[in-house]
Parts: structure tokens; C-alpha cells; sequence
């Protein structure tokens, strides 16, 4: 009897015309060991998330397995009815999610979660399911696991919920872990945290791992095999140094370009006029109802004629109230801003059209409701020198300029991929001639094939337009790419300014170092001792 | 917590004293002149004395200033002391306190009828999204909201009542009079509840921490009831207040309908008879619940949601 995860020529489908619709997954092979840790590679939409559904028997309606078999240590999933398959969800399949919070109910403590799996596959209750629940907490990492289990979600951090999901998935005792992109929304050293923690808990009770992703990168150094998937069908497998040193696919070669960064861009040469000086800059909030915005105590920096600025800092660094500073959205509560755009100097004014911000979410940033041809029309109506063919003229070139066909526009935003959105963002932004050009994690919500190809269309329009650009991020890989200077915000304050190459060799600051030291590969097989240490730490 | 509950009493005492203020303008904005009034529910005859006039005005203290006078009607209201009325010349206290009873058993009845027949209907309609139980249950209810009282009051008189002789008419004596009257009131919340708990139950089912409960072990059973239906209940809780409120007041149509002597038919009565003291004190208890039940459907929501109740803790 073979053990572990077994899936065979599987094919999901939406099952109403057969052959007639494409399937969803088509003739999928894919084994987990006990033990083993397998990396399930693809773009967005490639059929990964499905992948794992089918294999939990919780596909969404009108979704079907049409042919093919999955089976766990000898069970037949697909055959198996609802009682038994709610016997194997959370009992001996974990599943974690990109998601961490929004997958906890938010008026149930973490407690409460855990108690569900420890009830119905350990049949513990009472004061021995609290205490188990404690020690799975403190096996995911909390140093003060009652806290935890007592917190609401909304109280955890995005890093902390995926721990806490972690233990909740550990908690019925899975022989396989579906982890489904679970560290896509965290920084890197988060995810470093959660892939140690993971990769302690398959070598110490021989948990098999199935870990989707589409960052290559980021599972080379735990993953012992990598299966990489494209419109449903796996396109190539094998040991992840193989895969990563000599990619056969065309799909894999697109993965492991889009992850493998080349440090360090080649540049044109920035000119030494400033167009942009930050001088001793302090911004402070009120705290309201839901908490302080990031403040900015006293930061110095400058932005110089054609330069790309990369600004790094995690979440409530003070990043975005950067950004709205520069932009002219807030005044500084002291300290000037000077801005040296369109050749003439404007001390105290807003940036009015020069400056312009790219934002995360690309779905968000549009009406859903109007055409995007609408959306990229309203920064144009108030120039009067522009009637409506004239505008129709601007808007098609800036389209073609971020490589999209202007056939596009006549569609709604969700008829659209995030990509796609996110380069007219960049277009809607370019309408206005911007000399300066701020993306604020302007890469984050895409996937790394994806990602890549909009970094290298800012990089283009870079040279061509000599635009500078200021990328916000918490991605080290992206500002190493990206910019020739690194600014480095920790908890309000410009803890570091460096040269890029500079920089990635010789972090100064503490937490610059921390914030390298996470981008660079796991030593494999480290003994589990070490690595308990190793997330105390961070 | 502790400054929530503050604040919630501070906003709270405002809309009162606004609200008291308001209706204690009531005599000041009527066509008509009080002293008048009240001089002739007193003595007989239509021929009233100019000097009566000015007495009385002096001894009733209307030539102070008005914030004077409001801070002394507002002492009177603190202490029970709503007033003589004009028509039957006794306190106006005593006739609200047993009019409130009356109207208060109608609206918690109907109230809870609506709630319960609605979870049901609501809970029933979401989970069978898109089936024929869904189609009927929601054609039916918004069907019931197009239904004005005045004319489902008649109607189920006539069927009930005057056809099948099983209820009462009209009146206010034992259980069975209460029937009719209660299944108007209830009718309408019935069928908002049930749209708001079908709303908010789907809201619910679509969350992905459903997926995420299925997926710890527990079948679709044990995830709807223990993380989908508390959920989707609870925007419940804030209409039920809000329509509390708005009944005590809405009670009127019903209330003369029936010739129900509850709050609804003494304001109707005060405000047909001029009877100013009548129609203010029942005006005062009207507003003063209501906004007391709005602000604890405040407290309630704020409770149940950790989100909100930690953020001021």
C-alpha cells in the first residue's frame, strides 16, 4: 500500500460540456511522501489552489473531479463519503491559507479554533484540550501561548495569524500539510519564520508537505522536490536543485528568471540636480478609533533627477505617510519639503501633477462600476486643452506605452487580471506627465512571473521617459533590482541611506541586517534545536 | 469599555434633553394660547377674563425666561409630574403608565413573533440560496412590505373577525384581543427581519473562514451553525432596537384601528383634543424609550463585536 499523498490523472472541470470547456486541472500526477516537502509551482491561475481543494473534497460548486484519484496512506478520498472525509479534513490533512486572519472567525478567539480539531479528532476536551492547545502555540512559536490562545483575531498580526494557523492545522495531528501560498502577503522574514517552523515539524514527526507558492526562491532551500504547473497540467518535476539549476519548461524558466533578481540595474546616469529634499521631516497623528497611523520623526532624504530611490521598511514603518508627505496629501508637522519639479522650485505648495503614486492593490484603485476607458479619462478632464478625441489619443498611447492592447478599455476592471491593472494604474498615472513616480508596494499583490514583468515596464519607462522613481517595499529581492539607492525606515525614523550594491554587502543598522539576512537561502537540514532558537530571535 | 460606556451615556443624556426640549416648545409653536386652554378645561362657560389671564400667567410663571422655564417643566418630568390634561383634568402620569404597559406587551410581542418567524425564514432562505424555498420565502416577505397597517388592519377584520367570528373585533380584553393586532405590528418587521438575517446569514456563508472550518474537520452542519448563523445574525439585534423604537411611535394606526388604549391612541387622542400636557407627557415617554433602546442596541452590537469592545478597552 503506498503511503502519503497520491494523486493520479487527475481532471477537475466544471463537468457540463465534456470537451467542450478546458479543464481546470487536466491529468494531474503528483505524490508527498511522509516526510517529504513538495513545492507546487505555478503563475496565479495555474491551478494550484485547485489542486489542493480537490485533494480536501472542498472544490467550489459546479467544480467536479472528473476523472483520476487521490488517495491518503491508502484511502480512497474520491470515493470516500462525507463522514470519512470530515474525519481526514483537519485530522489527517492541515491546510493553511494565504490569508491568515481572514481565515479565523472574527468573534472566536484562537482558542476557541484550536478547540474544534483537538474535540473532533483527539476527542479532548475541557482543561486537557487547553492544555494541548497551549503546547501547540508554543510549538508555533508564541512565547506566551495563553495570551494567544485568549486573542481575537484582529489582535494578531498577519505573521502571528498564520502562526496561530499553523497550530490550528497541527492540531488533529495531519500526516500531509496543504500549505495554499501561505506567506505570499508577509515580508520575508515572517516568511522565513513560518517555512522554519513548517519544515521543523516534517522532520520531527515526518509530516509530508505539499507548499504552493510562486516564488521559487523562497522554497529552494526546504523543498525537496518542485512540480511545476501551468494551465492545469504539470509541466515539469523533480529534485529542486535540478529544477532550479536547469529548467526544461518554458514556464519554469519564466519562475526562475522572475525569482533569481540580478542585483544592481543598469542604469542610465542619475543627474546631481535634487528635485526632491526631505529636510528633518516630522509628521505625528492622533491616535483615533483605529489606532495611530505610522509617524515620521525627523527624516532627511533627497531624490535626485532620474534616480531610482528604493525605500524599504516593514508594515507601520512609517512608509505610506512617506508617501503621502512627498505627494502633498499631508503637511509635516515641521520640517520642509522642497520641490525642485518642472524646473521651477515650490517649497511650500502640494506636487500637484508631478508627482504620482502607483498603489498595492491594483483591484481597488478602479471603479468597479465604470469602464476603465472612464476611469483613465478623469485625470484629463481638467486640462481645457484637451477635448474628447485629443484625450482618446493620450489615453491609447500611454496603453500601448505599458504594453496593453487599448481594446482593453472598454472593459470593467474585473474582467481583468492584476497585472493587467496594474500597468494601467501605471498608465493613469503617466497621463499626467509625472516627473517623479511613487510605487507604493506597487508589486506586492502579483505574482512573481508577473511581478518581474511590470518591474522591468517601470525600468523601461525609467530610461525612455527619464522619470524617477521612488519604490516602496518590503520586498529586498524587488529594491536590490530595482533601485541605485536604499532607504531604510524603521518605526518612523531613517535608520540607513546607501548605495544599493553598498548596501546588500554591508547593512549598517541592526535591522538593515536583519532584513538581509532574511532574503538570503536556508541552510538545509539544520537540527530542530536550532531552530526554535533561530525564530525566538527574529 | 469604560469610556465607551461614557460616551454612549453622554450622547445618550443629549438626545434627551434635545428631544425634551423639543416637545416642551410643543404649546409655544401650536396656534392657540395655553393659558387660554387651560383656563377653560377648568371653568364652565365661554367667556374668559383678561385679568384670569394675566393671574394665571404670572402664577404659572410664563413671563420668566424660557430656559427658566424649560429647567422647571424638566424638574416637574423628573419627578413623575407630567400635568394635569385638559380633557379628563386628571395627572397625565396616570394615564401614561397603563397606556405604556399596553403598548409596550403589543410591540415586545409582536417583536419577538417577528424575530423568531424571521431566523427562521432568514436562516431557511440563505441556506437554500437560489431553490424554490428561497424564491417563495423572499417574493412573499417583500410582497408584506408593500402591505400598509390601515389597510391589513380592516382586511383581517373582516376574514377573522366579522367572517369567521373567531376574534375580536376591536378592544382590549384578554389574550385573544390581542391577536389581530399583534399580527399586524409584526408583519412588516417580519419582513425586513427575515431579507436582513437572509443578507446577512449569505454574507456569512460566503466568508473564508467558512472554508477555512471545513477544512479543520467540521461538516457543513457544525460550520453553519456554530460560524455562520451567530455571525449572520447579528445585524439582527441593531433593527429589532431600531424597530422597537420606531413601533413604540408607529403603534398609533393599529392602536385606533383596534381602540387599544395604549400610548399610539392616547397621543392620538391628546393631539385631536388640543390636550397639549396629554400629547407632551406621552410624546416625552415615546422618545425617552426609544432612544434608550437605540443606544442599548448600540451597547449590544458593540459587545458582541471584539473588535469594537477591545478597541475601547
Amino acid at each position: 500500500m503506498p503511503e502519503g499523498l497520491v494523486i493520479e490523472k487527475l481532471s477537475v472541470g466544471t463537468g457540463s460540456s465534456p470537451g467542450g470547456h478546458p479543464s481546470i486541472l487536466s491529468e494531474l500526477d503528483l505524490t508527498v511522501a511522509p516526510g517529504e516537502f513538495v513545492a507546487l509551482v505555478g503563475t496565479s491561475g495555474s491551478g494550484k489552489t485547485m489542486t489542493a481543494l480537490s485533494v480536501m473534497g472542498l472544490l467550489p460548486p459546479r467544480i467536479h473531479v472528473e476523472t483520476g484519484s487521490i488517495r491518503l496512506g491508502g484511502t480512497d478520498l474520491r470515493a470516500a463519503g462525507e463522514a470519512e472525509l470530515n474525519r481526514v479534513r483537519g485530522g489527517r490533512i492541515g491546510m493553511l491559507y494565504q490569508q491568515p486572519k481572514r481565515m479565523f472567525n472574527p468573534r472566536k478567539t484562537v482558542g476557541n479554533h484550536l478547540a474544534e480539531p483537538l474535540k473532533l479528532h483527539r476527542g479532548l476536551r475541557g482543561s486537557a484540550a487547553r492544555r494541548e492547545a497551549l503546547d501547540l502555540l508554543a510549538g508555533a512559536g508564541f512565547e506566551d501561548p495563553a495570551w494567544c490562545a485568549r486573542a481575537y483575531p484582529h489582535q494578531l498580526s498577519g505573521g502571528m495569524a498564520q502562526r496561530a494557523m499553523l497550530a490550528v492545522a497541527m492540531a488533529g495531528r495531519p500526516e500531509l500539510l496543504l500549505a495554499d501560498e501561505p506567506t505570499s502577503a508577509l515580508d520575508k522574514v515572517l516568511e522565513r519564520q513560518i517555512l522554519v517552523l513548517i519544515d521543523r515539524q516534517r522532520h520531527s514527526r515526518r509530516l509530508g508537505v505539499l507548499y504552493i507558492t510562486h516564488d521559487l526562491a523562497t522554497v529552494s532551500a526546504f523543498a525537496d522536490r518542485v512540480v511545476v504547473m501551468e494551465a492545469g497540467r504539470v509541466r515539469e518535476s523533480g529534485p529542486v536543485r535540478r529544477v532550479l539549476d536547469t529548467p526544461l519548461a518554458t514556464c519554469t524558466k519564466d519562475l526562475v528568471r522572475a525569482s533569481a533578481f540580478p542585483a544592481a540595474p543598469a542604469s542610465a546616469a542619475t543627474s546631481s540636480r535634487t528635485i526632491l529634499d526631505l529636510h528633518r521631516v516630522t509628521k505625528r497623528f492622533r491616535s483615533t478609533r483605529r489606532g495611530a497611523r505610522p509617524a515620521l520623526e525627523d527624516v532627511s532624504l533627497d531624490l535626485r533627477e532620474g534616480e531610482i530611490l528604493g525605500v524599504l521598511g516593514q508594515s507601520g514603518s512609517g512608509k505610506s505617510t512617506l508617501a503621502r508627505l512627498i505627494l502633498g496629501l499631508e503637511t509635516p508637522d515641521s520640517g520642509s519639503i522642497t520641490r525642485s519639479l518642472g524646473g521651477k522650485d515650490n517649497p511650500s505648495g502640494t506636487a500637484g501633477t508631478d508627482v504620482q503614486l502607483v498603489f498595492q492593490e491594483p483591484h481597488d484603485v478602479f471603479d468597479p462600476r465604470m469602464k476603465l476607458r472612464t476611469s483613465l479619462e478623469a485625470p484629463l478632464l481638467q486640462r481645457r486643452d484637451c477635448n474628447a478625441e485629443d484625450r482618446a489619443v493620450l489615453i491609447e498611447g500611454v496603453v500601448r506605452e505599458v504594453e496593453l492592447d487599448p481594446a482593453l478599455l472598454d472593459r470593467y476592471p474585473s474582467q481583468c487580471s492584476g497585472g493587467q491593472l496594474q500597468r494601467l494604474t501605471i498608465a493613469r498615472a503617466l497621463l499626467l506627465e509625472p516627473a517623479v513616480l511613487i510605487c507604493d508596494e506597487a508589486t506586492s499583490a502579483l505574482d512573481a512571473v508577473t511581478q518581474r514583468k511590470v518591474l522591468d515596464l517601470l525600468l523601461r519607462l525609467h530610461r525612455d521617459r527619464r522619470l524617477s522613481l521612488i519604490m516602496i517595499s518590503h520586498d529586498m529581492n524587488v529594491l536590490r533590482y530595482m533601485s541605485h539607492r536604499v532607504a531604510v525606515l524603521f518605526q518612523g525614523a531613517l535608520v540607513e541611506v546607501a548605495p544599493t550594491a553598498e548596501f546588500f554587502a554591508d547593512p549598517r543598522h541592526r535591522h538593515s541586517k536583519e532584513l538581509v539576512a532574511a532574503v538570503l537561502p536556508a541552510p538545509k537540514a539544520a537540527p530542530a534545536g536550532q531552530h526554535v532558537e533561530e525564530i525566538h530571535a527574529v | 469599555m469604560i469610556p465607551f460606556l461614557a460616551r454612549r451615556t453622554a450622547a445618550l443624556v443629549a438626545a434627551v434633553l434635545l428631544a425634551s426640549f423639543v416637545v416642551f416648545l410643543i404649546p409655544y409653536v401650536t396656534p392657540g394660547d395655553p393659558v387660554r386652554k387651560i383656563i377653560r378645561s377648568r371653568v364652565a362657560g365661554d367667556v374668559i377674563d383678561d385679568s384670569a389671564v394675566q393671574a394665571l400667567s404670572l402664577q404659572l410663571g410664563l413671563n420668566d425666561p424660557l430656559w427658566a422655564q424649560y429647567l422647571r417643566w424638566l424638574g416637574r418630568l423628573s419627578s413623575g409630574d407630567m400635568g394635569l390634561s385638559y380633557t379628563s383634568r386628571t395627572p397625565v402620569a396616570e394615564q401614561v403608565l397603563p397606556a405604556l404597559w399596553i403598548t409596550l406587551s403589543l410591540v415586545v410581542l409582536a417583536l419577538a413573533i417577528a424575530a423568531t418567524i424571521s431566523v427562521a425564514l432568514g436562516v431557511t432562505a440563505a441556506l437554500q440560496e437560489g431553490r424554490p424555498a428561497d424564491k417563495v420565502i423572499t417574493a412573499v416577505t417583500q410582497a408584506f412590505i408593500a402591505l400598509p397597517e390601515y389597510w391589513l388592519a380592516p382586511m383581517l377584520v373582516l376574514v377573522f373577525a366579522l367572517q369567521l367570528s373567531l376574534l375580536p373585533s376591536a378592544g382590549w380584553e384578554g389574550p385573544h384581543s390581542a391577536v389581530l393586532p399583534v399580527a399586524v405590528l409584526a408583519l412588516r418587521p417580519t419582513s425586513y427581519f427575515t431579507s436582513a438575517v437572509r443578507e446577512g446569514v449569505l454574507e456569512a456563508l460566503s466568508a473564508e473562514h467558512v472554508v477555512a472550518a471545513r477544512s479543520r474537520g467540521l461538516s457543513h452542519l457544525q460550520t453553519v451553525w456554530k460560524h455562520v448563523i451567530p455571525n449572520g445574525l447579528l445585524p439582527l439585534t441593531t433593527l429589532v432596537a431600531v424597530w422597537f423604537a420606531g413601533l413604540l411611535g408607529g403603534s398609533v394606526i393599529v392602536e385606533v384601528i383596534f381602540s387599544i388604549p395604549g400610548m399610539g391612541r392616547l397621543l392620538f387622542d391628546g393631539v385631536l383634543n388640543s390636550d397639549i400636557p396629554l400629547a407632551q407627557g406621552a410624546v416625552v415617554v415615546v422618545v425617552g424609550l426609544a432612544v434608550l433602546l437605540t443606544t442599548a442596541a448600540d451597547l449590544v452590537h458593540g459587545l458582541l463585536n471584539p473588535q469594537i469592545r477591545m478597541s475601547h478597552a
